[in-house]
């Protein structure tokens, strides 16, 4: 067999494959270190600090410094304090806790609401199956954002302006978590549908396995896969649709802010040079979401090789 | 076909009726229009006149009726916030809108399109790769982040654009548009940029991905056998082939892209159906919500049945299938 | 009229490079058929393709001398080549269902084809068209041209291939399985097609296939293709009579067919499977499912010799001389 031929080719493609290996192997990997580090920031720091976004944690003495290797910096706040004189370092904490915890609830809410409406039309068929998905193929009109919008505004109107933080924190997790049901459905139900019929199942039924077991035991089990690929990636949405919301003024209220809030207030100091209060939660969120996709994307190729490389 | 055509014109019609349906139970619902529309010391007569016009006073099915008849003649009901007629409101904003629509279109075919050809013909050259790389910013940044940081740079820092507002307006009598001013010009690039961000990297993707594709098709293989030139290859042969499906996958992020018109608007301050819409849901303004809701799903579902419905134009496969 | 010599082609993987074809020689001479015959995965079609230089990536050709009327044509620029596919060789593709584009038209097809290499005007090109498909045995060549492959049956389609391949004229033809993928009744039509074709304009011609009765109506030389590797090549008359090759008579002995001398035959598999690509044993790639294997035949390649105007490579030929 002869090889000679091979041999300079393969040192041509090494740069191509060192790169491949950085984005498919190693790259997840920084990615998922690189989730957990900003997560352990996240829900550890506010575990001894003082509230920032309370009475207590201003100082409108220290307000508007920049971070502290530029004139006029303070030691003390290494990436500069806000207009309430909050030190950065600690907002950004708050910020993103607020909004990685907006996140995963809402993805979770996706995926129970989705999840039961995909199990309902795939197993249930008929009227409910037809309802069910002509209500999804409605609601492709409508992404995750502008549903959240409208979904805000209507809440609004019910509940009237006076609402608790509780209460407003809840209206985004529910209307940014309804707007990804469709993709959930659509995969549980087709799904189902395809499991349904396999002889193992079949062979459940004839053994006296009740429908809600089977569902449990036999089909839940073989769509946690996809169902997680696709919460992964919808997470980085979600996260991206609720900043966006604050940025907008309709989603959390400033005393529990997320980073889009961070930076809607940020960007009001942009005009007068102030430019780090809205660069660190710009540059926090956009990390954080390009790490949630990196780590996607490589779930999705292994549980799904036949996409790689789509998109 | 014409049966085909039909079936799907009442399709969607029929989806149409229900969002419409959901509306008309948000505005008759939601709030109570009698206590914001009437001054405190209305009338009786008063009243009743805006009872009768509100169709308050007839059963649900008739309300519904009038309320669809109401909206085909253009009569969207009136604003809770300002008072005034959501038509004219509308009227007022549509301009603004549509021309910032129309210039981020312009960018996204002159940029996105030679791009993602070039990118899907030459995949490995090193442009594509660049280009590729920078697009993974495009689809990654929030709609909001690029609009700041464009502001960022282009206004605060260079100085050289406006970072609000649409500039000189000209007003036509039917239409004021600012695509007459050089300060409308200049105010314009900015906004349509950040809108023109994430088209612009979605064609990109898209097409490439799709070239790759009928790249390594048979038909194309054979017609590279018969030594066409390569430009007739990439630019007629394989082309053809993509515009279905690009065309298709762009018609479903229309609800995108109005999505992020609401957010362009509001970080350059656009005085366009966007900021209207986003004073609304902070106003709660039930009618405008309404409206905005049946127009979105209204323009989704027209697009996206025109788009279908020239699939025979394009791929002469289709007339076949479905007749 | 061609000539290729030591052709090898490369798949390379991770680690090695698995030889797809292992230094092929063969030659066509002018007005001659040329059938190449061998089992799927003997490399017959990489070697149709490896000639005209497209390759399906990754497969590579990494060394050969194809030489065509006197001239190189294994290291000319894209341009050159570009010239040689279509104006001087003509390329069949297996399925007329995906070689044709299915967004033009048979004519536009045709008259793009004509016009990459021929200095004629829209108008001739059209006429010829016309002729062409007149020539390939389809009724009504003008309605023809406007029809899109979609409307037409597979037997039309392959009729409309072997247009393309032969509208600017080449001097010779490689036929990939021409007719595999048509229906038994079509295939006849097909093959009495190129027959024809070939007694009227004398052009030399490849015919790849898996089918020794194809090639026994249509060829005039035969090379038989085993594991990357010329076994045998010879006359129709002497390999059908008098194979040299082990490989080649077990071949023969497992297609049922009419004997040449009106004696019928008794078929009779060939023990084993041919080793897929990279399982290829060392010494005689047929070694392990040959009969009259000896030590040598394990370790040493048998190299293609001549004898009497015939090749093969056997240590141990059938009624020859050993090597």
């Amino acid at each position: 067999m002869s090889m000679s031929g091979t041999v300079p080719r393969r040192s041509q493609r090494r740069p191509t494959r060192l790169w491949r290996s950085i984005r498919h192997a190693s790259g997840p990997w920084i990615a998922a270190v690189i989730l957990a580090l900003l997560a352990a920031y996240a829900f550890v720091v506010p575990l001894f600090s003082v509230d920032p976004f309370s009475l207590a944690g201003m100082s409108i003495l220290d307000s508007l410094l920049p971070p502290r290797w530029m004139a006029g910096g303070d030691p003390a706040h290494w990436l500069g304090t806000d207009d309430q004189g909050r030190d950065m370092v600690l907002a950004l904490a708050y910020g993103l806790r607020t909004s990685i915890s907006v996140g995963v609830l809402s993805v979770l809410i996706g995926l129970v609401v989705g999840g039961t409406l995909g199990l309902i039309a795939g197993f249930v068929g008929g009227w409910a199956d037809t309802l069910i998905m002509r209500a999804a193929d409605v609601q492709l009109a409508y992404p995750a954002l502008l549903l959240a919008m409208i979904i805000d505004g209507v809440v609004r109107a019910i509940v009237g302006g006076q609402r608790s933080v509780f209460a407003a924190v809840t209206i985004v997790v529910i209307s940014i978590g309804f707007a990804f049901w469709v993709q959930y459905a659509r995969t549980i139900r087709s799904s189902v549908m395809v499991e349904r019929d396999l002889d193992y199942v079949s062979a459940a039924r004839i053994s006296g396995r009740s429908e809600i077991g089977i569902v449990f035991l036999h089909i839940l089990p073989n769509v946690m896969a996809p169902l997680f690929v696709i919460a992964t990636i919808n997470l980085g949405i979600a996260i991206i649709t609720e900043a966006t919301l604050s940025f907008l003024g309709i989603g959390i209220p400033l005393t529990y802010p997320s980073l889009g809030m961070l930076i809607r207030t940020g960007n009001n100091f942009l005009q007068s040079g102030d430019w780090w209060i809205a660069a660190w939660p710009c540059i926090l969120l956009v990390i954080f979401v390009v790490a949630v996709n990196v780590v996607g994307d490589h779930l999705r190729d292994v549980f799904n090789p036949r996409l790689k490389g789509r998109g | 076909m014409l049966s085909y055509v039909s079936s799907r014109v009442l399709q969607t019609v029929a989806v149409l009726l229900v969002i419409s349906f959901i509306a008309f139970l948000l505005v008759q619902n939601l709030g109570d229009p009698l206590a914001i529309l009437l001054p405190p010391d209305a009338t009786l007569a008063q009243r009743d006149a805006l009872v009768r016009a509100l169709h308050l006073n007839q059963p649900i099915v008739a309300r519904f009726f009038s309320f669809v008849v109401d909206m085909l003649h253009g009569n969207f009901g009136i604003s809770y916030r300002t008072q005034e007629p959501v038509a004219k409101l509308i009227a007022e904003r549509f301009p603004a809108t549509a021309e910032l629509a129309f210039v981020s279109l312009l960018i996204t075919i002159v940029i996105g399109i030679p791009a993602g050809v070039y990118c899907g013909v030459r995949p490995r050259s090193w442009m594509a790769r660049a280009i590729m790389f920078t697009s993974i910013a495009g689809v990654t940044l929030p709609n909001f982040v690029v609009g700041v940081v464009l502001i960022a740079v282009f206004s605060v820092r260079l100085g050289w654009l406006p970072s609000f507002g649409r500039g000189a307006t000209v007003n036509l009598g039917f239409w004021t548009t600012g695509l007459l001013t050089r300060s409308g010009w200049e105010s314009i690039i900015l906004p349509a940029i950040a809108l023109s961000t994430f088209q612009v990297t979605f064609v990109i993707r898209l097409l490439r991905t799709q070239l790759m594709e009928v790249g390594r098709s048979e038909h194309i293989r054979f017609a590279r056998a018969r030594g066409l030139p390569d430009r007739r290859i990439w630019y007629v042969y394989a082309i053809k082939n993509t515009l279905l499906p690009v065309i298709t996958i762009m018609g479903l992020q229309l609800g995108n892209i109005i999505a992020f018109s609401v957010v362009t608007e509001n970080v350059f301050a656009w005085p366009g159906l966007g900021t209207l819409f986003l004073q609304s849901i902070q106003a709660a303004d039930i009618p405008v919500i309404a409206v905005y809701l049946i127009f979105v799903g209204a323009v989704f579902m027209v697009i996206n049945l025109a788009v279908e419905l020239s699939y025979p134009l394009i791929d002469p496969r289709i007339l076949k299938r479905t007749s | 009229m061609l000539d290729v010599r030591g052709l090898t082609v490369t798949l390379p993987t991770e680690t090695v490079g698995i030889t797809a074809l292992d230094g092929i020689s063969f030659d066509v001479k002018p007005g001659e058929v040329l059938g190449i015959v061998g089992e799927s995965g003997a490399g017959k079609s990489i070697a149709g393709a490896a000639i005209i230089d497209l390759l399906v990536p990754p497969l590579k050709r990494t060394a050969g001398a194809i030489t065509l009327a006197g001239e190189r044509i294994d290291h000319l620029d894209a341009q050159a080549m570009r010239k040689v596919r279509g104006r001087r060789i003509g390329y069949v593709f297996q399925d007329p269902m995906t070689s044709l584009n299915p967004v033009l038209t048979v004519g536009r097809q045709l008259i793009d084809t004509m016009r990459a290499h021929l200095d004629i005007t829209r108008g001739m090109a059209r006429r010829k068209a016309a002729e062409w498909l007149d020539r390939v045995g389809l009724p009504n060549p003008r309605e023809t041209l406007a029809r899109y492959p979609h409307e037409l049956s597979g037997g039309m389609r392959q009729r409309v291939v072997i247009a393309l391949a032969l509208c600017a004229d080449p001097v010779l033809l490689i036929a990939d399985e021409p007719t595999t993928a048509l229906d038994v009744s079509v295939q006849a039509h097909i093959l009495q097609l190129l027959r024809d074709l070939h007694e009227e304009s004398g052009i030399s011609m490849i015919l790849i296939t898996h089918d020794l009765g194809v090639v026994s109506k249509m060829a005039d030389r035969v090379a038989v293709f085993y594991a990357g590797r010329v076994a045998e090549i010879s006359t129709v008359t002497e390999l059908f009579e008098d194979p040299r090759h082990p490989y080649a008579e077990g071949l023969l002995q497992a297609t049922p067919r009419p004997s040449l001398t009106g004696r019928g035959h008794v078929i009779q598999q060939i023990p084993g499977v041919m080793p897929a690509l990279g399982k290829i044993p060392g010494g005689c790639a047929f070694h392990p499912r040959c009969s009259r294997a000896s030590e040598a035949c394990r370790t040493r390649v048998p190299e293609l010799r001549e004898e009497g105007g015939r090749s093969y490579s056997c240590f141990h030929p059938i009624g020859g001389k050993a090597q």
